[in-house]
């Protein structure tokens, strides 16, 4: 039995967003919240503790009327890689209950909601304000609790919740794949929910690591980029903008700082 | 006197004769505690505390092996007393008769009364417990309420297929040999948690002798361990 | 043996050893640690048997197709239903929001009669045989007094069966006034069958335009079918740079579109028409216009000579000597060397298209603009062809029976109709539902004594609230068929609450500027949640119950056996497949493609002639700009206001679900405060900066509002966003921001009566 499971397939998960085709339309976002149980409540302008694992942000390029531009940013979990064993992503580093971790069949960063005690450590520690903390006991208007979804745990007051790449959804098409005798499965079979979603079709993903995915090709592209590339947090979500001040706006770099 | 008082004295007149016995060790060699004395202190000052504790430490034990599980689980009935023996002999497929996947590798789990009316539809038997199935689920269109043993918490993630398509492991090694079963046990809820006793497992003590004695994580992480699955986070947690 | 200290301590001793060699700490520690875990106010989802169902949203008019995913009987998410022809696996965020609308608390869990107040919200539960008893009866009672006419009818600007059913209704009982709310679809209906000879909505072929030349259009905020507009525009955005596509965005603010768009063409609130005349000036002049199509296929574009001898000016000579670039120039506020570019590049354009329809395209407009922009999709050929716009084809259902009509209904249904639509007045035009208000509150009588409201929420988007609010006043009786509890709704003195769209079965048409006919069908995804009913049931139980001819007209036994019958031969195949479409539709080719009188594409539309007396004829007939003023002076109003539509903000009949609220940003909402768009060199005048208060005016309304400085937005205009403000609802909705409707008054297009609202002056207080 030993020697399946040594031979099991790992994947690298990641994600390529095409900044050039993302209308900011927000389906991203929503679909995350109906897929994963995220709860809402009436007031959620405070945007610090509005609980929004994907969100959309928008950035100008700072120019007055009429040469003003605007570009919107989905940001989800970037499931950092960090560098070799001695180096993992922020927020794994920082946790003190190991209840985020990087999972090694898949790359993506975890979160265990009832191993987590909320120290919030790891939302200080991530660079990308990916990471959410439960102000308030989750509550669903009566009646509107019978639309959750059965394969993410609905989370408790005190915890720190964050984006999963809809790792159910991974579950999901193993089982298909099982069920079928497979142990394999395909690109289309796992998708998040948002990049299945979005109507601009700007969100692929799939598992960088492969070259039949669309990501793969999608990375090295010359447009691709990530968020803060220079802190070495080593993201797996990339993104495509043919605009250069896009590009220069999202790695914060400084006037005064070298620009390759 | 009282026992303090005695005991001050007793300790000191001990110190004086340790004193003087160290000095004088070689001529007094012949001086011995008077038994008298050494009994009533014997008793005093090992026997009876020796009880008065294992009193408490047999009660405590007691309350702790015997009370303890007692108070803790609360026993409710199945509301049919099903036969899994009977089932399985005649069925064709085994345990998967009932308890399916479905095409896309879910697993249907207990089934419904929809299930069961694949058969029994009206009543094909004679005993009094199939007539309960009929009567009071199937014709009005009711679920069954089953008490489910081997219900886990919701953070918990367990795929069937993974485990029975894919490692080929047997129904038994987690759920026992419950396909021999004549009658179903009586569910024991556990009254903090809300879960069947199954899942601790039915000695308290927690030690188990069969792979299916126990489903608590431990379990799990030591068979994935053993079997070399993985044993990240997210493999058996949502 | 007494009990002292000593033999405490002792027997504690042992108490504990017997203890922690005991199972009871180690099970209890592990039993509370799960107790902590499984706090019983957090939900557990149940699970269940997964399955999914297909069916089509009909929150908007997109009709995207949906796959429901259902874990036992619970619905527990919307998906895009892969390979549907319109959305093909994708979804927009109101739709994927639709579960929150079928389990929400503002569903109306069964009929209501109104036991307080209008608009208290006291309302009395009563049966289903109670609630139609008393409409039946208020319904005859009217008709005995031969007051049939006075029963109003609001219903969505749907095609479908339903909204059919309830004109039917209205047609058999005896009254005239059946309205469908207002959409920008009417406008193009009108401008199309005038031009075309067909009225119907435009179709666009997005996807192979090549240039794409938006008046206003929010072509990724929600305009046509959302979904399929935005994955046009993915198309557009292809990195192979032959292929990529350019799009440019006439609009005063930096709006979504205009933020993806090649290039922003800033223009003065409500001046588009002038621009799109500006580059018919430049591309006639240039003769840059597709000679074959304009030769031999378009009546008057030469000036021409009638039959009795006169003599008409052309559209060519209208532009060539009234839309010169300078002169644009000043109306526009763009300068003329970019309206030449501008013109230039989009007639040389391989597939050039202009698009027409602020924002969502939920709202009227002029009918004058509406032409001037179908005017440059003629003047490029871009008809019935690749690439270019045709009139929207739709898939043909079976016709129902002619309504015969008894005496009462046919002298109530031949009264003049309230909202004066097919007047002389008003020829070309079906409903006009934006001048009911008005036409209710100018009449002293009751001149509407009965209201039905279906799938609509007249309270809350008909522009200029507060003459809304009057106008409901003056109607005795409204009863309401809607789903949740809106504004109209809590106005109302019945309640028939309809199912939801995914508990009902109901036909939907040809989502609005699809070029390929498709119809398709909403199925029961889950039973009924409430004690509802569905609209179309109630309104055939309640004309049955009238008896007589009224009831006559209805011979189906109910809505699922009527819907079954009118899709005739289709309905097997929308049962099983769940739509039907006509993939290999082709407009008809530029011979056969105009049914209007000249037989030609009209630049002069002779069916004008008789309208509108005040403008001298050949103008009345032609495209033109004539500024639509909003009211108020700019002395007093120094300030524009136009609405900011959202993708994001559900501005119709149906509340914005929690989810979509929960995603928009802080520069639109902070607590239950709006805010609007001002150029920081607007507001410096002011003296405003980022977050103040002011409040906001125009002639019809004020309003206590935020300021959020933007560069995108040209100075001296405000934006404020369009759907929040709603007072029904829930917590999650009500009493949010600014009604934007409230602020802007009706500005009736002089020529169609239809709306030309665009926005409001206004003025700005600092507090």
């Amino acid at each position: 039995m030993k020697d399946i499971h040594s031979e099991q397939k790992t994947y690298k998960f990641g994600m390529v967003i095409d900044l050039d085709k993302c209308t900011g339309c927000g389906a991203c976002m929503v679909a995350c919240m109906a897929e994963n149980n995220v709860s809402f409540r009436a007031d959620e302008t405070d945007k610090l503790r509005s609980i929004t694992w994907m969100r959309v942000y928008k950035m100008t390029n700072g120019l007055p009327f009429p040469d003003t531009e605007v570009c919107y940013i989905p940001r989800p979990c970037m499931h950092c890689e960090g560098s070799g064993h001695h180096r993992p992503a922020p927020c794994i580093a920082v946790c003190p209950a190991t209840a985020t971790d990087r999972d090694h069949e898949t790359g993506i960063v975890s979160q265990i909601y009832t191993r987590c005690f909320g120290c919030r450590y790891c939302m200080a520690a991530c660079p990308y304000h990916a990471r959410y903390f439960n102000w308030w006991d989750p509550k669903w208007p009566k009646g509107m609790e019978k639309y959750l979804n059965p394969d993410v745990s609905p989370r408790m007051r005190g915890v720190v919740e964050k984006c999963s790449f809809c790792y159910h959804r991974f579950q999901r098409a193993k089982n298909k794949a099982y069920a079928e005798g497979r142990r394999e499965i395909r690109e289309d079979e796992y998708q998040t929910a948002c990049a299945q979603a979005c109507p601009a079709g700007a969100i692929t993903f799939g598992d960088l690591n492969n070259p039949q995915h669309a990501v793969y090709k999608l990375k090295n592209s010359p447009n691709a980029f990530r968020i803060l590339e220079k802190l070495g947090t080593n993201p797996k979500v990339y993104y495509l903008s043919t605009k250069e001040w896009v590009r220069r706006g999202v790695d914060h770099y400084l006037e005064e700082e070298a620009q390759d | 006197m009282s026992a303090t008082e005695e005991k001050e004295q007793a300790v000191s007149g001990q110190a004086e004769q340790g004193k003087e016995g160290g000095e004088q060790a070689a001529g007094r060699a012949e001086i011995k505690p008077t038994s008298t004395l050494s009994r009533a202190k014997l008793l005093k000052f090992l026997v009876l505390p020796l009880l008065v504790f294992g009193a408490g430490f047999v009660v405590n034990l007691f309350i702790g092996w015997v009370i303890f599980p007692r108070l803790l689980y609360s026993e409710k009935d199945q509301p049919i007393d099903f036969s899994h023996k009977i089932h399985v002999e005649a069925v064709e497929e085994g345990c998967e008769s009932c308890h399916f996947f479905g095409e896309d590798g879910t697993f249907s789990g207990v089934p419904g009364a929809e299930k069961c009316a694949e058969c029994h539809e009206e009543r094909i038997g004679i005993h009094p417990e199939e007539a309960k199935l009929v009567e009071e689920y199937i014709l009005p269109g009711k679920e069954i309420p089953w008490h489910i043993y081997a219900r886990q918490p919701n953070c918990v993630y367990f795929s069937h297929a993974a485990h029975i398509k894919m490692a080929k492991l047997e129904c038994v090694t987690c759920h026992g040999p419950v396909g021999e079963s004549i009658h179903v046990k009586r569910y024991q809820q556990n009254r903090i948690t809300g879960y069947s006793r199954d899942i601790w497992g039915w000695r308290i003590s927690g030690i188990k002798t069969n792979s299916w004695d126990r489903m608590k994580m431990d379990d799990c992480a030591d068979c994935h361990k053993k079997s070399g699955a993985r044993n990240d986070c997210f493999v058996c947690h949502k | 043996m007494k009990l002292d200290r000593r033999t405490f301590v002792q027997f504690s001793l042992g108490s504990a050893a017997g203890i922690t060699l005991s199972p009871l700490p180690w099970k209890l520690t592990d039993d509370i640690a799960i107790w902590t875990q499984n706090w019983s106010w957090v939900p557990v989802p149940e699970r269940g048997e997964v399955s999914s169902v297909n069916s089509v949203c009909n929150l908007c008019p997109g009709g995207c197709g949906i796959t429901v995913r259902k874990v036992g009987d619970r619905c527990t998410k919307i998906e895009g239903r892969h390979g549907y022809p319109v959305n093909n696996g994708s979804i927009c965020i109101l739709g994927e929001s639709g579960l929150q609308l079928l389990y929400g608390p503002w569903r109306i869990p069964s009929p209501l009669r109104r036991a307080g107040k209008r608009g208290e919200g006291i309302w009395e539960k009563i049966s289903w045989e109670d609630a139609i008893t008393q409409v039946v009866q208020k319904l005859r009672a009217l008709r005995q007094k031969g007051e049939s006419h006075k029963v109003a009818c609001i219903s969505g600007p749907n095609s479908g069966t339903v909204s059919q059913l309830f004109a039917r209704f209205l047609k058999a009982y005896g009254s005239p006034n059946f309205v469908q709310m207002a959409s920008g679809r009417d406008t193009e209906e009108l401008a199309m069958g005038l031009m075309h000879g067909t009225a119907s909505p435009v179709a666009y072929d997005l996807e192979h335009a090549s240039f794409i030349l938006s008046f206003g259009s929010g072509l990724i905020e929600g305009w046509g079918s959302p979904v399929r507009v935005i994955k046009a525009h993915s198309i557009w955005r292809t990195r192979n740079l032959k292929e990529r596509a350019t799009v440019v965005q006439i609009e005063p603010r930096l709006s979504r579109t205009a933020a993806k768009a090649d290039n922003w063409y800033p223009v003065r609130p409500g001046t588009e028409a002038a621009l799109a005349l500006g580059l018919a000036h430049v591309i006639v002049k240039e003769s840059l216009y597709e000679h074959r199509f304009i030769d031999n296929y378009t009546f008057g574009f030469e000036d021409w000579t009638d039959s009795s001898g006169g003599n008409h000016i052309g559209f060519k000579r209208l532009v060539l000597t009234k839309y010169a670039p300078e002169a644009v120039s000043q109306v526009t506020g763009l300068p003329p060397r970019k309206i030449i570019d501008l013109a230039r590049k989009f007639a040389k354009a391989k597939r050039p298209l202009a698009t027409w329809g602020r924002g969502k395209g939920s709202r009227q407009g002029s009918l004058y603009e509406c032409m001037a922009v179908h005017a440059l999709n003629a003047l490029v050929g871009n008809i019935n062809r690749e690439g270019g716009i045709c009139p929207q084809p739709e898939v043909s259902t079976r016709t129902w029976p002619e309504v015969e009509q008894d005496e009462i209904a046919r002298s109530g249904f031949g009264m003049p109709r309230l909202d004066g639509a097919g007047t002389d007045r008003y020829l070309h035009v079906k409903y006009l539902p934006e001048r009911l208000p008005q036409a209710i509150n100018e009449q002293q009588a009751g001149a509407v004594q009965a209201l039905l409201v279906h799938e609509a929420n007249p309270y809350y988007t008909m522009l200029d609230s507060t003459a809304v609010a009057e106008a409901f006043e003056r109607i005795p009786f409204v009863v309401s068929f809607s789903t949740y509890l809106d504004e109209t709704a809590q106005h109302a003195d019945i309640i028939l609450p309809n199912h939801h769209c995914l508990e009902r079965w109901e036909d939907f048409h040809t989502p609005i500027g699809l070029q390929k006919p498709i119809l398709a069908l909403l199925r029961p995804v889950v039973p009924p949640q409430f004690d509802t009913r569905h609209a179309g049931d109630v309104i055939i139980n309640i004309a049955k119950r009238l008896g007589g001819s009224v009831a006559k007209a209805f011979p189906w036994k109910d809505y699922e056996t009527l819907l079954k019958w009118t899709m005739g031969d289709k309905w097997n195949t929308l049962e099983k497949r769940g739509f039907v479409q006509e993939a290999n539709y082709k407009p008809p080719a530029w011979e056969e493609a105009f049914k209007t009188s000249s037989g030609k594409f009209e630049f002069y539309v002779k069916a004008l002639e008789r309208q509108g007396a005040s403008q001298p004829q050949d103008i009345r007939c032609l495209p033109h700009y004539k500024t639509v003023e909003p009211e108020g002076d700019h002395a007093n109003y120094p300030l524009t206001l136009i609405p900011a539509e959202s993708i994001r903000l559900a501005n119709g009949a149906i509340g914005n679900p929690p989810f979509c609220t929960k995603a928009l940003p802080d520069t639109v909402l902070k607590g239950n405060d709006l805010f609007v768009e001002i150029n920081p060199k607007t507001a410096s005048n002011y003296g405003l900066s980022e977050g103040d208060s002011i409040i906001l005016e125009t002639p019809k309304a004020r309003a206590k509002v935020l300021v959020h400085l933007f560069e995108g937005i040209m100075p001296e205009v405000i934006a404020i966003p369009s759907g929040l403000g709603h007072t029904a609802y829930d917590e999650f909705l009500a009493h949010k921001g600014v009604n934007a409707n409230k602020l802007m008054g009706v500005v009736e297009d002089p020529v169609s009566g239809l709306s030309a609202t665009w926005g409001a002056r206004a003025r700005i207080i600092k507090v």
